[in-house]
């Protein structure tokens, strides 16, 4: 299946990270949750698989389409 | 003596022009992954239902005894069908035929469809692939002379183009590369789907690597390019999902806005209370929910078509039905900015409110709208321009109008979530919670001096919060009637169901007040 990258899909703060690298997760886990407009948002995982990296920080700026996570097979 | 002879000659021509390009054309359109434009309509349409006109119309050479040598059909075909036993009229580029250009174009053809569209007050499919019948640079040389787009002779095609928009249901699909004239007539339509290995663009990657930019057709006019860009409605895998797509589309819609929204008998009870519906709003304001399931607990079961998904997506748009009742379904999406309008949002919300009013279609707006999407980029992109023509577009309704507040009402967005001179029915939520500025950052603005002249000016802040939270309660707002009705939100089928038969002595066919515009 290879990588899959996650996406910002706005422009928002990284409120919290809730995975690690190396975690497994299932389709639609909260990986990360951004602030938009004083709401918290959550990003699903797409797809069942394992954390295979975070590229944002907690407080973080991104921008949509922005790659925040990516997800291994 | 009969007329043998002749009919022999007609079915011969009819023969040559169902070869469309040649073998050779068709094996590489298909070896693309692509249907031949015959094939679409036939698969488009209801069995054996497609009439042509002008089939025979092309290039011929003859020999020297008069007879037919060769032919080379036009690439543009068109003629009526049926679609879910309807009539409609069909045009589609024959991109084995020059790429579906300019240079084998006859262009009375597809202008004649677009006539026949509106003097018939039928519903038009545009199939389109390569430019639409727009120009190559080649049609200098065969025509030896340089064409003046919408010069004389050739203005017409621009204006059915477009005024056809205001009199009946335009779908357009865009199969293969799509370029120019044929953008624009992709474009310029209520519904237009792609597939996902299409492409789209105004001028596509050789022109553009002449401005420097070195692009594939997927990159430059790719779907995720054009479905998020809000140029094209949809993207599917395959054609047969871009029919599908353009049937289902004109199953909610009237043949033209000379008739109402046909009614289909519906077998889910208008009575129906979703007990999903307590639950659907979290108590913690912060927190998101999923506002599809909501509309889908509501309307009839399965009824839900979602238009643009993937532009201005803090607003759902799509069309439903009510007790068998086509209606115009608008829902504000938390997961996108909280549901504030931006800019694009309130493009989608013209466009879609411009649609309902031109085919006569009852609004049902799911309004959770924390107000405009703020900021110095939403200040960059003229959010507030956009957002008058928003509600400009909302006020210039006369179709009947339902809101249902099922969260957060605030500021001017907030405002716009009906008609503002005429009567709509509302109903809010128990979740209902609105003001004209949100708390946090309007108890600054409001109460500067008293926070400043407190010892500890953070307490203050806290305090004068809960004071304010204390008198929020919505009852308390439909205690002076600033709010007609709170309702719990297991009766919104009810209701708006009721609104829906309602809408049936008020919804009258004929031209909108004002020509909707693509």
């Amino acid at each position: 299946m290879g990588e899959m990258p996650v996406l910002s899909e706005l422009n928002a703060v990284v409120l919290k990270i809730e995975v690690a690298p190396g975690d497994r997760v299932e389709e639609g886990d909260t990986l990360i949750v951004l602030e938009s407009m004083k709401m918290e948002i959550p990003v699903a995982a797409p797809r069942a698989g394992t954390v295979a990296a975070i590229l944002v920080e907690e407080k973080q700026t991104v921008a949509e389409g922005q790659r925040i996570a990516v997800l291994a097979a | 003596m009969n007329w043998r002879a002749e009919l022999d000659e007609l079915r011969l021509r009819e023969r040559l022009a169902h070869e469309m390009g040649g073998p050779d054309k068709v094996k590489r359109q298909h070896d693309g992954g692509r249907l031949t434009v015959r094939e679409r309509i036939d698969r488009l349409v209801d069995a054996g239902s497609f009439h042509e006109t002008g089939a025979i119309a092309g290039s011929a050479t003859y020999d020297e005894k008069n007879e037919i040598a060769s032919f080379t059909a036009s690439n543009s075909i068109f003629g009526r069908a049926r679609i879910d036993g309807r009539p409609v009229v069909v045009v589609g580029d024959d991109f084995t035929v020059r790429g579906g250009s300019a240079d084998a174009t006859i262009h009375e053809k597809p202008l004649m469809a677009e006539r026949m569209a509106a003097e018939f007050r039928l519903p038009i499919v545009r199939i389109i692939e390569g430019s639409g019948g727009g120009g190559s640079v080649k049609t200098i040389e065969t025509k030896g002379r340089a064409n003046l787009p919408g010069g004389v002779g050739t203005s017409l095609g621009f204006h059915y183009t477009t005024s056809n928009m205001a009199v009946v249901p335009i779908v357009a699909l865009g199969l293969g590369s799509v370029a120019g004239l044929g953008a624009a007539r992709l474009a310029a339509s209520h519904y237009s789907v792609m597939t996902k290995s299409s492409a789209m663009f105004v001028a596509g990657p050789p022109v553009v690597a002449r401005v420097g930019e070195d692009l594939s057709k997927q990159e430059l006019g790719g779907w995720e390019i054009q479905t998020k860009s809000g140029a094209v409605d949809h993207a599917v895998d395959t054609e047969d999902e871009a029919f599908a797509c353009a049937r289902r589309f004109l199953s909610y819609l009237p043949s033209s806005v000379y008739e109402l929204p046909p009614r289909l008998e519906s077998n889910d009870d208008p009575e129906r209370r979703d007990d999903s519906l307590m639950q659907a709003i979290p108590k913690d304001r912060r927190k998101v929910y999923k506002v599809r399931p909501i509309v889908e607990a509501v309307v009839d079961r399965g009824s839900f078509f979602e238009i643009g998904a993937m532009f201005g997506r803090s607003i759902v748009t799509g069309l439903a039905r009510l007790d068998g009742r086509p209606v115009a379904v608008m829902a504000s999406d938390p997961y996108f900015y909280g549901g504030s309008w931006t800019a694009t949002a309130c493009q989608k919300i013209v466009r879609f409110v411009d649609l309902a009013e031109t085919f006569h279609l009852p609004v049902v707006y799911f309004m959770d709208c924390p107000g405009f999407l703020i900021g110095l980029e939403a200040e960059r992109a003229a959010t507030i321009r956009h957002g008058v023509r928003a509600m400009a577009a909302i006020n210039q309704t006369s179709v009947p109008w339902c809101t249902i507040i099922i969260r957060n009402s605030f500021g001017v967005a907030g405002a716009a979530h009906q008609p503002a001179g005429r009567l709509a029915l509302r109903y809010a939520w128990l979740s209902g919670y609105w003001g004209s500025l949100p708390l946090e950052g309007g108890i600054e603005a409001a109460y500067r001096a008293e926070i400043d002249a407190a010892a500890d000016p953070a307490a203050k802040l806290s305090e004068i919060e809960d004071r304010l939270n204390k008198l929020r309660s919505p009852f308390r707002t439909a205690e002076t009637f600033w709010v007609e009705e709170i309702i719990d939100p297991r009766e919104t089928r009810p209701l708006v169901c009721e609104f829906a038969r309602l809408s049936d002595k008020v919804v009258a066919p004929g031209l909108s007040a004002f020509p909707i515009r693509p």
